[in-house]
């Protein structure tokens, strides 16, 4: 199975990129019988979008045909997209590698809801906290 | 005449002029106010109106076809909102509070795959006092676009501009879409402002937007004793437009604003003074 990472550099060294939408890379890697197969690398488009962030990025790691995401932070509408299309998202920090070991042994609590409103992962231009 | 009340910052005192300037001048002329601020509109509350519903504000989102879709994702491409979701082999989807109704997506889909369907975005609401018709509009909490309200709320109140002498319209605080939606088409721009250093930065970012559309400006400085005023002045100088009035810091205001009493000072008289020279 397919799993996207959003993260902070290319590869598993790096760490999680706290934010989903506006993450700066998604490592996607291919899961095995509890091995890692294979790992790319893609530079997320949607960082610098003035809106919608989530829902782009969402789509994006859909069209990879992943059935699990890892991230930080995920808003609602990227939860909605998530749902729609039955992929699962994790909620963790730390390295990349970490996360996708701990996925595999089923450490990672499922997240059902998201972890904050909509907008959150934009410092220049998401909605000011009113 | 058309006035806005507006002025950059929030919280400088926009409702609290609004709806002294609408009672004031309803004394002797047909006065119609309108809250643009749409997101959190307050001035029935201001002025203890009870406010009924006449009208929901709809917008049109696409519907798919599932038979007719070729799933080749041009809707989604198209979409400036990012509100239509395309994954390969599936049908689009839509994130529906995203949609600003455009029907860009309509146009692009080469198939007719693409229907009208409507949506509610929020409503448009009405109440009387003391010869003040109040028409406030109030966005669905969650929708992306609050100038779709501004500009329905402006469409209902088209047919009946004519019955009023002064239709006040208290703008969102901000430059964006639903203030300019709501500054379009007046023939004066009040910005209240107060003497600090936020005040004044925003009242600059207000005042170039109102010439950049080409609306007449004035000003009006809230709390005008808190703070040095030097650098207010210095910025309405270099617009080259004077301040109409100053209403100094008073607990008296305050009172009466949290009770729901409309203010009463003699700055809202000399700002009626000015309307009355310009009209």
């Amino acid at each position: 199975m397919k799993i996207a990472i959003s993260s902070t550099g290319k590869g598993i060294e790096s760490q999680i990129d706290a934010r989903f939408g506006r993450c700066v890379y998604f490592v996607i890697a291919e899961v095995k019988d509890k091995k890692i197969e294979e790992i790319k690398s893609i530079e997320n488009p949607s960082i610098n979008v003035g809106g919608g962030a989530g829902i782009s990025a969402a789509e994006l790691v859909a069209n990879e045909g992943v059935k699990a995401v890892i991230t930080g932070n995920v808003g609602p509408r990227a939860i909605s997209v998530f749902s729609q299309f039955g992929i699962k998202v994790y909620s963790t920090t730390g390295k990349v590698k970490d996360a996708l070991d701990n996925f595999v042994e089923g450490k990672l609590e499922e997240l059902n809801s998201a972890t904050g409103p909509m907008g959150s992962g934009n410092k220049e231009f998401g909605r000011r906290g009113l | 005449m058309k006035i806005a009340i507006t002025g950059g910052k929030g919280g400088t005192g926009k409702s609290t002029v609004a709806t002294a300037l609408a009672i004031e001048l309803a004394k002797e002329n047909k006065v119609l106010l309108i809250d643009a601020d749409v997101d959190c509109p307050d001035d029935d509350i201001v002025l203890s109106i009870d406010t009924k519903k006449v009208k929901d504000v709809e917008n049109m989102v696409p519907n798919f076809d599932k038979n007719k879709c070729i799933k080749c994702g041009r809707c989604s491409q198209v979409c400036k909102e990012n509100a239509i979701v395309f994954v390969k082999g599936k049908i689009p989807f839509l994130v529906p509070e995203q949609c600003t109704g455009c029907k860009a997506c309509e146009i692009a889909c080469p198939v007719n795959a693409i229907s009208e369907k409507k949506q509610i975005i929020g409503k448009i609401l009405s109440g009387k006092k003391e010869n003040v018709t109040l028409v406030t509009g109030e966005m669905k909490p969650g929708i992306e676009e609050s100038s779709l309200i501004v500009n329905a709320v402006k469409k209902y109140i088209e047919p009946k501009e004519k019955n009023y002498d002064y239709i006040i319209i208290d703008t969102a605080a901000g430059t964006h879409c639903p203030v300019i939606a709501a500054l379009l088409d007046v023939d004066l721009g009040i910005a209240v402002t107060e003497p600090t250093p936020l005040g004044n930065h925003d009242l600059k970012l207000i005042l170039e937007l109102m010439k950049e559309l080409k609306v007449k400006s004035k000003v009006i400085l809230n709390r005008s004793d808190i703070a040095d005023k030097k650098e207010v002045e210095k910025t309405v100088k270099n617009f080259g437009i004077k301040i109409i009035a100053e209403i100094p810091y008073s607990k008296k205001i305050q009172e009466a604003y949290s009770k729901g009493i409309p203010v009463k000072h003699k700055a809202i008289k000399e700002i009626i003074k000015e309307i009355k020279e310009i009209k």
